[in-house]
Protein backbone atom coordinates (compact mmCIF):
# COMPACT_ATOMS: atom_id res chain seq x y z
CA UNK A 1 0.00 0.00 0.00
CA UNK A 2 3.07 2.22 1.05
CA UNK A 3 4.08 2.58 -1.95
CA UNK A 4 1.60 2.49 -4.05
CA UNK A 5 1.15 5.84 -2.39
CA UNK A 6 4.45 7.13 -3.28
CA UNK A 7 4.38 6.30 -6.94
CA UNK A 8 1.31 8.81 -6.65
CA UNK A 9 3.52 10.87 -5.18
CA UNK A 10 6.15 10.25 -7.67
CA UNK A 11 3.76 10.94 -10.47
CA UNK A 12 3.32 14.29 -8.18
CA UNK A 13 6.50 15.29 -8.62
CA UNK A 14 6.32 17.36 -11.62
CA UNK A 15 2.96 19.47 -10.33
CA UNK A 16 2.18 20.84 -13.53
CA UNK A 17 1.46 16.96 -15.17
CA UNK A 18 -1.52 16.28 -13.66
CA UNK A 19 -2.69 19.48 -11.56
CA UNK A 20 -1.82 22.30 -13.32
CA UNK A 21 -1.76 21.68 -17.10
CA UNK A 22 -5.59 20.15 -16.89
CA UNK A 23 -6.66 23.48 -15.10
CA UNK A 24 -4.43 25.84 -17.49
CA UNK A 25 -6.83 24.19 -20.37
CA UNK A 26 -9.87 24.85 -18.48
CA UNK A 27 -9.00 28.25 -17.67
CA UNK A 28 -8.09 29.34 -21.18
CA UNK A 29 -11.22 27.57 -22.54
CA UNK A 30 -13.37 29.28 -20.11
CA UNK A 31 -12.19 32.58 -20.64
CA UNK A 32 -11.62 32.26 -24.65
CA UNK A 33 -15.82 30.98 -24.53
CA UNK A 34 -16.87 33.86 -22.49
CA UNK A 35 -14.71 36.56 -24.44
CA UNK A 36 -16.68 34.91 -27.87
CA UNK A 37 -20.19 35.14 -25.71
CA UNK A 38 -19.36 38.78 -24.81
CA UNK A 39 -18.85 39.44 -28.60
CA UNK A 40 -21.91 37.39 -29.65
CA UNK A 41 -24.00 39.76 -27.23
CA UNK A 42 -22.49 42.89 -28.56
CA UNK A 43 -23.49 42.06 -32.15
CA UNK A 44 -26.88 41.59 -30.77
CA UNK A 45 -27.42 37.47 -31.43
CA UNK A 46 -30.02 36.27 -29.09
CA UNK A 47 -30.97 32.68 -27.57
CA UNK A 48 -28.93 30.43 -25.17
CA UNK A 49 -25.64 30.07 -26.38
CA UNK A 50 -23.49 26.72 -25.82
CA UNK A 51 -19.41 26.57 -25.76
CA UNK A 52 -17.85 22.76 -26.14
CA UNK A 53 -15.18 23.78 -24.08
CA UNK A 54 -15.65 22.40 -20.80
CA UNK A 55 -14.46 18.99 -22.81
CA UNK A 56 -10.74 20.42 -23.24
CA UNK A 57 -9.22 19.40 -20.59
CA UNK A 58 -10.86 15.46 -21.20
CA UNK A 59 -8.46 15.35 -24.52
CA UNK A 60 -5.57 16.21 -22.54
CA UNK A 61 -6.37 13.03 -20.43
CA UNK A 62 -5.75 10.80 -23.36
CA UNK A 63 -2.15 12.56 -23.99
CA UNK A 64 -1.75 11.67 -20.30
CA UNK A 65 -2.59 8.36 -20.20
CA UNK A 66 0.26 7.84 -22.84
CA UNK A 67 2.57 10.34 -20.94
CA UNK A 68 1.95 9.07 -17.29
CA UNK A 69 3.35 5.04 -18.78
CA UNK A 70 5.66 6.30 -21.42
CA UNK A 71 7.22 8.73 -19.18
CA UNK A 72 6.83 7.37 -15.65
CA UNK A 73 7.18 3.74 -15.99
CA UNK A 74 10.80 2.52 -17.39
CA UNK A 75 11.79 5.02 -14.40
CA UNK A 76 9.65 3.64 -11.75
CA UNK A 77 10.89 -0.09 -12.95
CA UNK A 78 14.55 1.57 -11.72
CA UNK A 79 13.13 2.85 -8.55
CA UNK A 80 12.14 -0.90 -7.86
CA UNK A 81 8.54 -0.93 -8.23
CA UNK A 82 6.78 -3.65 -9.27
CA UNK A 83 4.25 -2.79 -12.16
CA UNK A 84 1.56 -3.75 -9.62
CA UNK A 85 2.39 -0.98 -7.71
CA UNK A 86 3.11 1.47 -10.63
CA UNK A 87 -0.31 0.33 -12.14
CA UNK A 88 -2.26 1.14 -8.82
CA UNK A 89 -0.79 4.20 -7.82
CA UNK A 90 -0.85 5.80 -11.30
CA UNK A 91 -4.43 5.13 -12.29
CA UNK A 92 -5.28 5.91 -8.49
CA UNK A 93 -3.99 9.43 -8.54
CA UNK A 94 -5.74 9.94 -12.26
CA UNK A 95 -8.58 8.73 -10.33
CA UNK A 96 -8.28 11.26 -7.88
CA UNK A 97 -7.73 13.88 -9.98
CA UNK A 98 -10.88 13.20 -12.14
CA UNK A 99 -12.79 13.15 -9.09
CA UNK A 100 -11.98 16.56 -7.78
CA UNK A 101 -12.35 17.94 -11.57
CA UNK A 102 -15.95 16.26 -11.81
CA UNK A 103 -17.05 17.79 -8.45
CA UNK A 104 -15.65 21.38 -9.72
CA UNK A 105 -17.30 21.12 -12.92
CA UNK A 106 -20.99 19.91 -11.18
CA UNK A 107 -20.10 23.13 -8.85
CA UNK A 108 -19.28 25.19 -11.76
CA UNK A 109 -22.68 24.22 -13.51
CA UNK A 110 -24.79 25.48 -10.57
CA UNK A 111 -23.11 28.50 -10.47
CA UNK A 112 -23.14 28.93 -14.23
CA UNK A 113 -27.22 28.64 -13.70
CA UNK A 114 -27.49 30.94 -10.19
CA UNK A 115 -25.64 33.66 -12.71
CA UNK A 116 -28.07 33.30 -15.42
CA UNK A 117 -25.18 31.09 -17.52
CA UNK A 118 -22.41 34.08 -16.84
CA UNK A 119 -24.87 36.91 -17.04
CA UNK A 120 -24.89 36.01 -20.91
CA UNK A 121 -26.93 33.16 -21.15
CA UNK A 122 -24.15 30.39 -21.75
CA UNK A 123 -24.06 26.94 -21.49
CA UNK A 124 -20.64 25.85 -20.68
CA UNK A 125 -20.43 23.73 -17.66
CA UNK A 126 -24.47 22.98 -17.43
CA UNK A 127 -25.15 21.41 -20.82
CA UNK A 128 -29.13 20.76 -20.66
CA UNK A 129 -28.46 16.95 -21.50
CA UNK A 130 -26.23 16.50 -18.80
CA UNK A 131 -27.54 19.19 -16.68
CA UNK A 132 -30.99 18.03 -16.36
CA UNK A 133 -29.83 15.02 -14.16
CA UNK A 134 -29.22 14.74 -10.33
CA UNK A 135 -26.01 15.26 -9.12
CA UNK A 136 -24.65 12.08 -8.73
CA UNK A 137 -25.24 11.01 -12.33
CA UNK A 138 -23.89 14.68 -13.44
CA UNK A 139 -20.74 13.72 -11.60
CA UNK A 140 -20.21 10.26 -12.49
CA UNK A 141 -21.04 11.36 -16.41
CA UNK A 142 -17.88 13.65 -16.14
CA UNK A 143 -15.79 11.32 -14.04
CA UNK A 144 -16.30 8.38 -16.20
CA UNK A 145 -15.39 10.13 -19.21
CA UNK A 146 -12.08 11.46 -17.74
CA UNK A 147 -11.48 7.79 -16.78
CA UNK A 148 -12.19 6.85 -20.39
CA UNK A 149 -9.77 9.10 -22.18
CA UNK A 150 -6.93 8.27 -19.94
CA UNK A 151 -7.61 4.73 -20.37
CA UNK A 152 -8.09 5.08 -24.34
CA UNK A 153 -4.41 6.51 -24.20
CA UNK A 154 -3.04 4.33 -20.81
CA UNK A 155 -3.90 1.20 -23.00
CA UNK A 156 -3.10 1.94 -26.00
CA UNK A 157 0.90 2.82 -24.43
CA UNK A 158 0.84 -0.23 -22.69
CA UNK A 159 0.19 -2.00 -26.16
CA UNK A 160 2.64 -0.16 -27.54
CA UNK A 161 5.29 -0.91 -24.50
CA UNK A 162 4.80 -4.53 -25.08
CA UNK A 163 4.52 -5.07 -28.56
CA UNK A 164 5.62 -2.38 -29.94
CA UNK A 165 4.85 -0.67 -33.24
CA UNK A 166 3.33 -4.45 -34.57
CA UNK A 167 1.30 -4.22 -31.38
CA UNK A 168 -0.74 -0.81 -32.13
CA UNK A 169 -1.02 -1.82 -35.58
CA UNK A 170 -2.83 -4.57 -35.21
CA UNK A 171 -4.58 -3.03 -32.06
CA UNK A 172 -5.99 -0.85 -34.90
CA UNK A 173 -6.60 -2.52 -37.94
CA UNK A 174 -8.39 -4.93 -35.71
CA UNK A 175 -10.18 -2.41 -34.07
CA UNK A 176 -11.24 -1.35 -37.85
CA UNK A 177 -12.34 -4.82 -38.61
CA UNK A 178 -14.78 -5.21 -35.90
CA UNK A 179 -16.16 -1.62 -36.57
CA UNK A 180 -16.59 -2.53 -39.87
CA UNK A 181 -17.51 -6.35 -39.61
CA UNK A 182 -20.90 -4.37 -37.24
CA UNK A 183 -21.51 -1.95 -39.96
CA UNK A 184 -21.68 -4.55 -42.53
CA UNK A 185 -24.27 -6.37 -40.18
CA UNK A 186 -25.99 -4.03 -39.76
CA UNK A 187 -26.58 -2.78 -43.38
CA UNK A 188 -27.44 -6.32 -44.58
CA UNK A 189 -30.01 -6.54 -41.75
CA UNK A 190 -31.11 -2.75 -42.16
CA UNK A 191 -31.06 -1.80 -38.20
CA UNK A 192 -29.57 1.78 -39.14
CA UNK A 193 -33.01 3.26 -38.01
CA UNK A 194 -33.44 1.50 -35.06
CA UNK A 195 -29.79 2.04 -34.04
CA UNK A 196 -30.28 5.50 -34.67
CA UNK A 197 -33.26 5.65 -32.38
CA UNK A 198 -31.18 3.79 -29.50
CA UNK A 199 -28.26 6.32 -30.00
CA UNK A 200 -31.07 9.54 -29.54
CA UNK A 201 -32.70 7.60 -26.51
CA UNK A 202 -29.45 7.74 -24.64
CA UNK A 203 -29.24 9.39 -21.02
CA UNK A 204 -26.40 10.84 -19.71
CA UNK A 205 -26.77 8.06 -17.08
CA UNK A 206 -27.09 5.14 -20.00
CA UNK A 207 -23.94 6.71 -21.68
CA UNK A 208 -21.75 6.79 -18.22
CA UNK A 209 -22.94 3.13 -17.50
CA UNK A 210 -21.48 2.04 -20.84
CA UNK A 211 -18.53 4.11 -20.17
CA UNK A 212 -18.07 2.48 -17.45
CA UNK A 213 -17.83 -0.90 -18.48
CA UNK A 214 -15.80 0.32 -21.63
CA UNK A 215 -13.20 1.59 -19.07
CA UNK A 216 -13.03 -1.14 -16.53
CA UNK A 217 -12.34 -3.40 -19.87
CA UNK A 218 -9.54 -0.74 -21.22
CA UNK A 219 -8.57 -0.59 -17.21
CA UNK A 220 -8.27 -4.42 -16.73
CA UNK A 221 -6.76 -4.79 -20.21
CA UNK A 222 -3.72 -2.58 -19.26
CA UNK A 223 -3.19 -3.89 -16.14
CA UNK A 224 -2.43 -7.55 -17.82
CA UNK A 225 -1.45 -6.17 -20.37
CA UNK A 226 1.63 -3.88 -18.13
CA UNK A 227 2.08 -7.26 -15.83
CA UNK A 228 4.76 -8.55 -18.26
CA UNK A 229 5.96 -5.50 -19.74
CA UNK A 230 9.53 -4.40 -20.32
CA UNK A 231 11.19 -0.76 -20.18
CA UNK B 1 21.55 -22.05 0.15
CA UNK B 2 23.13 -20.60 3.35
CA UNK B 3 21.72 -17.86 5.36
CA UNK B 4 23.96 -15.46 3.38
CA UNK B 5 23.20 -16.10 -0.65
CA UNK B 6 22.19 -13.02 -1.54
CA UNK B 7 21.70 -14.02 -5.19
CA UNK B 8 20.69 -17.57 -6.29
CA UNK B 9 19.71 -18.82 -9.77
CA UNK B 10 19.66 -22.13 -10.93
CA UNK B 11 19.31 -23.26 -14.82
CA UNK B 12 17.95 -19.89 -15.65
CA UNK B 13 17.19 -19.47 -19.65
CA UNK B 14 16.30 -16.17 -21.38
CA UNK B 15 15.76 -16.56 -25.13
CA UNK B 16 14.81 -13.68 -27.58
CA UNK B 17 13.37 -14.59 -30.75
CA UNK B 18 16.30 -16.68 -32.29
CA UNK B 19 19.34 -15.48 -29.57
CA UNK B 20 19.96 -16.98 -26.30
CA UNK B 21 20.56 -14.26 -24.48
CA UNK B 22 21.11 -16.62 -20.97
CA UNK B 23 21.90 -20.24 -21.28
CA UNK B 24 21.63 -22.11 -17.87
CA UNK B 25 22.74 -20.03 -15.55
CA UNK B 26 23.74 -21.56 -11.96
CA UNK B 27 25.28 -18.70 -9.83
CA UNK B 28 25.55 -18.19 -6.15
CA UNK B 29 26.29 -15.19 -5.01
CA UNK B 30 27.17 -14.35 -1.14
CA UNK B 31 25.94 -10.86 0.93
CA UNK B 32 28.54 -8.48 1.62
CA UNK B 33 31.23 -8.73 -1.39
CA UNK B 34 31.86 -6.60 -4.33
CA UNK B 35 31.39 -8.68 -7.65
CA UNK B 36 32.23 -8.17 -11.49
CA UNK B 37 29.84 -9.22 -13.86
CA UNK B 38 32.20 -9.13 -17.13
CA UNK B 39 31.70 -10.02 -20.63
CA UNK B 40 31.31 -8.40 -24.00
CA UNK B 41 28.29 -6.33 -25.41
CA UNK B 42 25.31 -8.51 -25.98
CA UNK B 43 26.86 -11.33 -23.94
CA UNK B 44 24.27 -10.96 -21.39
CA UNK B 45 24.59 -8.90 -18.51
CA UNK B 46 22.34 -6.52 -18.85
CA UNK B 47 19.60 -9.71 -19.54
CA UNK B 48 20.81 -11.41 -16.24
CA UNK B 49 20.61 -8.44 -13.60
CA UNK B 50 17.28 -7.56 -14.98
CA UNK B 51 15.74 -10.92 -14.04
CA UNK B 52 17.81 -10.53 -11.01
CA UNK B 53 15.93 -7.18 -10.46
CA UNK B 54 12.66 -8.06 -11.53
CA UNK B 55 12.81 -5.74 -14.62
CA UNK B 56 12.37 -8.58 -16.61
CA UNK B 57 11.54 -12.74 -15.79
CA UNK B 58 13.30 -15.58 -17.22
CA UNK B 59 12.02 -18.21 -20.09
CA UNK B 60 12.85 -21.22 -18.06
CA UNK B 61 14.62 -21.94 -14.23
CA UNK B 62 14.50 -19.37 -11.16
CA UNK B 63 16.22 -16.58 -9.98
CA UNK B 64 15.91 -15.84 -6.47
CA UNK B 65 16.81 -12.86 -4.33
CA UNK B 66 16.97 -13.27 -0.79
CA UNK B 67 15.53 -16.81 -0.79
CA UNK B 68 12.76 -14.73 -2.96
CA UNK B 69 11.35 -14.67 -6.77
CA UNK B 70 12.14 -10.48 -7.51
CA UNK B 71 9.69 -10.30 -10.11
CA UNK B 72 6.52 -7.87 -9.23
CA UNK B 73 7.38 -9.07 -5.48
CA UNK B 74 7.63 -5.99 -3.65
CA UNK B 75 9.27 -6.33 -0.25
CA UNK B 76 12.43 -7.58 -2.39
CA UNK B 77 12.47 -5.33 -5.04
CA UNK B 78 12.44 -2.88 -2.00
CA UNK B 79 16.05 -3.99 -0.95
CA UNK B 80 17.46 -3.61 -5.03
CA UNK B 81 18.53 -1.16 -6.89
CA UNK B 82 19.39 -1.54 -10.37
CA UNK B 83 19.77 1.51 -12.31
CA UNK B 84 20.42 0.48 -16.29
CA UNK B 85 23.34 2.03 -18.09
CA UNK B 86 20.18 3.50 -20.55
CA UNK B 87 18.19 4.04 -17.89
CA UNK B 88 15.34 6.04 -18.81
CA UNK B 89 14.02 9.65 -16.76
CA UNK B 90 10.62 11.11 -16.98
CA UNK B 91 10.90 13.48 -19.72
CA UNK B 92 10.56 17.03 -17.46
CA UNK B 93 12.20 15.51 -14.68
CA UNK B 94 15.26 17.70 -13.13
CA UNK B 95 18.18 15.96 -11.59
CA UNK B 96 17.00 16.88 -8.04
CA UNK B 97 13.66 15.51 -8.68
CA UNK B 98 15.01 12.22 -9.66
CA UNK B 99 17.11 12.19 -6.95
CA UNK B 100 13.50 13.46 -4.84
CA UNK B 101 11.84 10.06 -6.23
CA UNK B 102 14.86 8.06 -5.29
CA UNK B 103 14.73 8.86 -1.75
CA UNK B 104 11.24 7.86 -1.46
CA UNK B 105 11.90 4.37 -3.07
CA UNK B 106 15.03 3.54 -1.39
CA UNK B 107 14.65 2.91 2.22
CA UNK B 108 18.13 3.43 3.00
CA UNK B 109 18.72 6.94 1.15
CA UNK B 110 21.30 8.77 2.12
CA UNK B 111 20.48 12.11 1.31
CA UNK B 112 24.12 13.51 2.71
CA UNK B 113 26.22 11.07 0.59
CA UNK B 114 24.11 11.67 -2.50
CA UNK B 115 24.94 15.62 -1.56
CA UNK B 116 28.45 14.99 -1.83
CA UNK B 117 28.71 12.87 -4.86
CA UNK B 118 26.90 15.68 -6.41
CA UNK B 119 29.81 17.82 -5.67
CA UNK B 120 32.24 15.12 -6.90
CA UNK B 121 30.74 14.82 -9.98
CA UNK B 122 29.94 18.51 -10.54
CA UNK B 123 26.46 17.66 -11.54
CA UNK B 124 24.07 20.84 -11.87
CA UNK B 125 20.89 19.35 -10.50
CA UNK B 126 18.75 22.43 -11.99
CA UNK B 127 19.15 20.91 -14.93
CA UNK B 128 16.63 19.10 -16.70
CA UNK B 129 17.86 15.14 -17.57
CA UNK B 130 17.40 15.12 -21.03
CA UNK B 131 19.27 18.08 -21.11
CA UNK B 132 22.68 16.11 -19.52
CA UNK B 133 25.74 14.60 -21.47
CA UNK B 134 26.59 11.14 -21.31
CA UNK B 135 29.04 11.77 -18.49
CA UNK B 136 26.52 13.70 -16.49
CA UNK B 137 23.61 11.04 -17.10
CA UNK B 138 26.02 8.08 -15.98
CA UNK B 139 26.61 9.77 -12.82
CA UNK B 140 23.31 10.55 -11.81
CA UNK B 141 23.05 6.47 -11.97
CA UNK B 142 25.83 6.29 -10.16
CA UNK B 143 24.33 8.77 -7.45
CA UNK B 144 21.40 6.98 -6.98
CA UNK B 145 23.37 3.50 -6.90
CA UNK B 146 25.63 4.31 -4.04
CA UNK B 147 23.09 6.69 -2.38
CA UNK B 148 20.23 4.38 -2.42
CA UNK B 149 22.37 2.13 -0.33
CA UNK B 150 19.99 -0.62 -1.01
CA UNK B 151 21.33 -4.45 -0.17
CA UNK B 152 21.89 -5.13 -3.38
CA UNK B 153 23.49 -2.52 -5.56
CA UNK B 154 23.71 -3.04 -9.48
CA UNK B 155 25.74 -1.12 -11.37
CA UNK B 156 25.30 -1.32 -15.10
CA UNK B 157 28.64 -0.20 -17.09
CA UNK B 158 28.49 2.95 -14.62
CA UNK B 159 31.55 4.40 -15.77
CA UNK B 160 30.23 5.45 -19.88
CA UNK B 161 31.18 9.00 -20.77
CA UNK B 162 32.40 9.44 -16.81
CA UNK B 163 36.48 10.61 -17.25
CA UNK B 164 39.47 9.27 -15.98
CA UNK B 165 38.69 11.74 -12.75
CA UNK B 166 35.34 11.08 -12.18
CA UNK B 167 36.28 7.48 -12.47
CA UNK B 168 38.24 7.57 -9.91
CA UNK B 169 35.83 9.29 -7.92
CA UNK B 170 33.41 6.73 -8.17
CA UNK B 171 35.83 3.83 -7.49
CA UNK B 172 37.24 5.84 -4.07
CA UNK B 173 33.53 6.54 -2.83
CA UNK B 174 32.50 3.04 -3.59
CA UNK B 175 35.01 1.77 -1.90
CA UNK B 176 34.77 3.94 1.16
CA UNK B 177 31.20 3.58 1.81
CA UNK B 178 31.50 -0.46 1.34
CA UNK B 179 33.31 -0.28 4.12
CA UNK B 180 31.44 1.62 6.41
CA UNK B 181 27.99 -0.18 4.18
CA UNK B 182 28.50 -3.52 3.54
CA UNK B 183 26.48 -4.62 1.04
CA UNK B 184 25.96 -6.76 -2.48
CA UNK B 185 27.64 -5.04 -5.15
CA UNK B 186 27.23 -6.28 -8.56
CA UNK B 187 29.76 -3.68 -11.24
CA UNK B 188 29.48 -4.71 -15.03
CA UNK B 189 31.54 -3.68 -16.87
CA UNK B 190 33.96 -4.19 -19.59
CA UNK B 191 36.93 -1.50 -18.40
CA UNK B 192 37.97 -4.83 -16.57
CA UNK B 193 41.54 -3.91 -15.49
CA UNK B 194 40.35 -0.60 -13.98
CA UNK B 195 38.01 -2.26 -11.79
CA UNK B 196 39.65 -5.31 -11.03
CA UNK B 197 41.14 -4.24 -7.61
CA UNK B 198 37.85 -3.67 -6.61
CA UNK B 199 36.46 -6.59 -6.89
CA UNK B 200 36.09 -10.03 -4.69
CA UNK B 201 34.62 -11.87 -7.17
CA UNK B 202 34.78 -12.38 -10.59
CA UNK B 203 32.31 -13.80 -12.64
CA UNK B 204 32.14 -13.76 -16.85
CA UNK B 205 29.61 -14.16 -19.35
CA UNK B 206 30.05 -14.93 -22.75
CA UNK B 207 26.83 -15.74 -25.58
CA UNK B 208 24.89 -16.49 -22.40
CA UNK B 209 26.73 -18.65 -20.68
CA UNK B 210 28.89 -18.21 -17.63
CA UNK B 211 32.75 -18.65 -18.60
CA UNK B 212 34.17 -17.63 -15.02
CA UNK B 213 32.95 -17.82 -11.73
CA UNK B 214 35.82 -17.22 -9.26
CA UNK B 215 37.37 -15.64 -6.65
CA UNK B 216 39.59 -12.21 -8.09
CA UNK B 217 42.52 -13.61 -6.01
CA UNK B 218 42.58 -17.51 -8.08
CA UNK B 219 42.22 -15.11 -10.95
CA UNK B 220 45.36 -13.23 -10.80
CA UNK B 221 48.13 -16.47 -10.67
CA UNK B 222 45.79 -18.11 -13.08
CA UNK B 223 47.63 -17.87 -16.14
CA UNK B 224 50.77 -16.99 -17.75
CA UNK B 225 52.19 -15.90 -20.69
CA UNK B 226 55.91 -17.63 -21.77
CA UNK B 227 57.87 -15.95 -24.34
CA UNK B 228 60.79 -17.27 -26.52
CA UNK B 229 62.13 -19.99 -29.09
CA UNK B 230 58.76 -21.28 -30.59
CA UNK B 231 60.22 -24.88 -30.02
CA UNK B 232 61.28 -24.51 -26.29
CA UNK B 233 57.72 -22.86 -25.53
CA UNK B 234 55.73 -25.89 -27.04
CA UNK B 235 58.17 -28.02 -24.82
CA UNK B 236 57.75 -25.97 -21.82
CA UNK B 237 54.03 -25.36 -22.14
CA UNK B 238 53.33 -29.19 -22.50
CA UNK B 239 49.82 -30.02 -22.25
CA UNK B 240 48.81 -27.23 -20.32
CA UNK B 241 45.22 -25.74 -21.69
CA UNK B 242 46.35 -22.75 -24.31
CA UNK B 243 44.33 -19.30 -23.95
CA UNK B 244 46.07 -17.42 -26.80
CA UNK B 245 49.30 -18.21 -28.89
CA UNK B 246 50.97 -15.30 -30.56
CA UNK B 247 53.75 -16.26 -33.32
CA UNK B 248 56.39 -13.77 -34.79
CA UNK B 249 59.08 -15.58 -36.87
CA UNK B 250 61.12 -18.19 -34.43
CA UNK B 251 59.40 -16.78 -31.21
CA UNK B 252 56.33 -17.80 -30.05
CA UNK B 253 54.43 -16.21 -26.78
CA UNK B 254 51.77 -18.36 -25.70
CA UNK B 255 49.33 -17.60 -22.54
CA UNK B 256 48.64 -20.86 -20.80
CA UNK B 257 46.31 -21.21 -18.22
CA UNK B 258 48.53 -23.00 -15.14
CA UNK B 259 49.55 -21.90 -11.99
CA UNK B 260 53.90 -22.04 -12.15
CA UNK B 261 55.31 -22.76 -8.79
CA UNK B 262 59.37 -22.22 -8.18
CA UNK B 263 60.64 -24.87 -9.88
CA UNK B 264 58.60 -24.45 -12.87
CA UNK B 265 60.10 -21.03 -12.95
CA UNK B 266 63.43 -21.54 -12.77
CA UNK B 267 63.22 -24.66 -15.59
CA UNK B 268 61.89 -21.85 -17.83
CA UNK B 269 64.31 -19.07 -16.80
CA UNK B 270 67.01 -22.09 -17.46
CA UNK B 271 65.50 -22.60 -21.00
CA UNK B 272 65.86 -19.07 -21.85
CA UNK B 273 61.90 -18.56 -21.92
CA UNK B 274 60.45 -15.09 -20.69
CA UNK B 275 57.50 -15.48 -18.22
CA UNK B 276 55.07 -12.30 -17.79
CA UNK B 277 51.61 -12.04 -15.44
CA UNK B 278 48.83 -11.81 -17.12
CA UNK B 279 46.49 -9.04 -15.93
CA UNK B 280 42.82 -9.87 -15.13
CA UNK B 281 41.49 -8.24 -18.97
CA UNK B 282 43.69 -10.08 -20.72
CA UNK B 283 42.98 -13.52 -18.78
CA UNK B 284 39.03 -12.84 -19.14
CA UNK B 285 39.94 -11.74 -22.53
CA UNK B 286 41.63 -14.46 -23.68
CA UNK B 287 39.39 -16.95 -21.24
CA UNK B 288 36.19 -15.37 -23.06
CA UNK B 289 37.37 -15.63 -27.14
CA UNK B 290 39.16 -19.04 -26.41
CA UNK B 291 36.60 -21.24 -27.64
CA UNK B 292 38.17 -24.19 -25.36
CA UNK B 293 37.28 -22.65 -22.17
CA UNK B 294 34.88 -24.21 -21.48
CA UNK B 295 31.91 -23.77 -19.14
CA UNK B 296 31.66 -26.68 -16.92
CA UNK B 297 35.94 -27.10 -16.40
CA UNK B 298 35.86 -23.31 -14.95
CA UNK B 299 32.87 -23.85 -12.52
CA UNK B 300 34.00 -26.99 -11.04
CA UNK B 301 36.95 -24.64 -10.16
CA UNK B 302 35.12 -22.12 -8.94
CA UNK B 303 32.65 -24.19 -6.55
CA UNK B 304 35.46 -26.16 -5.17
Amino acid sequence: MNRIIKVARMQLINKATFIGIPLLILASAFLVTLAIWWLVRRNGGDGVLYGGGAQAPMWYFLALGIQALTMTFPFSLGMSISRRSFYLGTVGLFSACALVLSVFYYLMGLVETATGGWGVDGRFFALQWIADNNWFVQIMFYFVLMILLFMMGFFSATIYLRWKTMGVLVLVVGLALILLAAATVITLSGNWVPIGRWMASLTAGSVTLLGTVLALALGSGSYATLRKAMA
Amino acid sequence: MSQSTAIATRELTKTYKDVRALDNINLDLEAHRIYGLLGRNGAGKTTLMSILTGQNYPDHGTALIFGHEPFEHDPTLSRICFIRESQKYPEDFKVHQAFTAAAMFFENWDEQLAQNLVQDFGLPTKRRIKKLSRGQLSAVGVIIGMASRAEITFFDEPYLGLDAVARQVFYDRLVEDFAEYPRTIVLSSHLIDEVANLLEHVIVIDKGRIVIDADAEDLRGAAVTVTGEAAKVQEFIGAATVLHRDGLGALSSVTIKTQLDADRREQAKLMGLDLSPVSLQQFVVRSALSETATATGEKTEARS
